[in-house]
């Protein structure tokens, strides 16, 4: 729960926050737009995040002037070390994420190492004088090799209810309509490899 | 000069404002499907009183999701809520030197989240307001805390004071709701 002044100090704390997340915030995984672009150690992560039911267009609101494409996009926290999120992830805490379009397919440039999804986050109002967000349950390993191009990870499935409270979260797979996608994105000169997502034991 | 004019207007504006009224979408206070759905804050620690409370309908989707509450001396109701899912969405309050505030609740671990299944008489707790630290520059943070008093008959005999209330048909409902919670 959060409290606030009104208007202008209001207004010098959100300018404060800008340029802190401005300066601090590392990049996202880069979606992948070919394979031959991808260093010798990468590989492209292939996955999707669904949410059901999926948002409905009232239960996110942006409003003025909202930095970078967040509307209906699930953002998975992630790790090369696994821990827990015990509290509010802090900006550090971005760097590496994936930026999941809900109910899309997502490809993302990672290195060929294996990595843990800590957490997911979404935004439900943004902008002007409102900030709240859904958090997701994560603790799962992404299973990456060197020498594999691409990885199919799975489908993380969140069920909820109005209240945003996850009643069931499992991973499915999906490989086959994920593969159509993939061949005709990259086409068919590297197999995409089924890896599933993990849960950390 | 102008600030200062529009505090003074604020502050009147806020002043007619407090009491019991509240805002938001209304309906027939007989109306056989409302609830009435009511709480309590203790403000003690918080920069200011509450003067304004909103509740947000989650579900059934709608145009006009925000609810206001009646507000008086902690005590928020309001008597004419539909079907439906709610929780706690926002209090307001302003104070000489603190300046106006809104105390944000939020949408998902909200500790007051109700559905609505059969319209009645429900209670969504008495609470204490906490503040929680944060950094210089961070948002500001609370947290509320539940309480055993004021009770739910306390609360629902403060209600029945409203003139409103009183010449409804609340009154005989509150009652029943009393008689029952005293057996």
């Amino acid at each position: 729960m959060s409290s606030r002044l009104t208007r202008a100090r209001r207004a010098a704390a959100g300018l404060l926050l800008l340029g802190a997340l401005g300066a601090c915030v590392g990049p996202a995984r880069e979606p992948a737009d070919s394979l031959s672009g991808l260093e010798r150690d990468e590989t492209v992560v292939v996955g999707r995040v669904e949410l059901v039911p999926p948002l409905r267009k009232d239960e996110q609101k942006f409003k003025g002037i909202v930095i970078g494409d967040l509307k209906n996009k699930m953002i998975l926290i992630t790790d090369d070390q696994y821990r827990q999120l015990t509290e509010e992830p802090d900006m550090s805490d971005f760097a590496g994420r994936i930026e999941a379009k809900l109910g899309q397919t997502f490809f993302v440039r990672s290195h060929s190492k294996p990595f843990f999804i800590l957490g997911g986050m979404l935004y439900l109002d943004l902008g002007g004088e409102e900030m709240n967000r859904a958090y997701f349950p994560g603790g799962l390993k992404v299973s990456l090799k060197p020498g594999e191009k691409a990885v199919y990870v799975g489908t993380i499935r969140y069920h909820r209810n109005e209240f945003f409270e996850i009643t069931k979260a499992s991973i499915v797979d999906d490989y086959d309509r994920a593969n159509a996608e993939f061949k005709k994105k990259f086409g068919t000169r590297y197999p995409l490899h089924k890896a599933l997502l993990t849960p950390v034991k | 000069m102008k600030h200062r004019m529009w505090l003074v207007l604020g502050l009147i504006t806020l002043g007619l404002l407090a009491g019991c009224a509240s805002s938001g979408p209304t309906r027939n206070i007989n109306d056989p499907t409302n609830s009435l759905v009511f709480g309590y804050i203790d403000m003690d620690d918080a920069p200011t009183k509450v003067s304004s409370a909103w509740m947000v309908q989650v579900a059934p989707p709608s145009d006009t999701p925000y609810w206001g509450l009646g507000v008086s001396k902690g005590l928020f109701y309001n008597s004419y809520l539909p079907l439906g899912s709610y929780q706690l969405s926002k209090f307001g309050g302003s104070g000489f030197f603190a300046g106006q505030h809104e105390y944000m609740f939020p949408r998902q671990g909200n500790k007051t989240a109700l559905r609505i299944t059969r319209p009645g008489i429900y209670f969504l707790g008495a609470y204490k307001y906490k503040k929680v630290k944060t950094g210089l520059f961070s948002q500001g943070k609370f947290a509320i805390e539940k309480m055993s008093k004021p009770t739910e008959a306390e609360l629902l005999k403060r209600i029945l004071e409203d003139d409103d209330i009183k010449g409804s048909a609340w009154a005989a409902k509150i009652r029943a709701r009393l008689a029952q919670l005293k057996s």
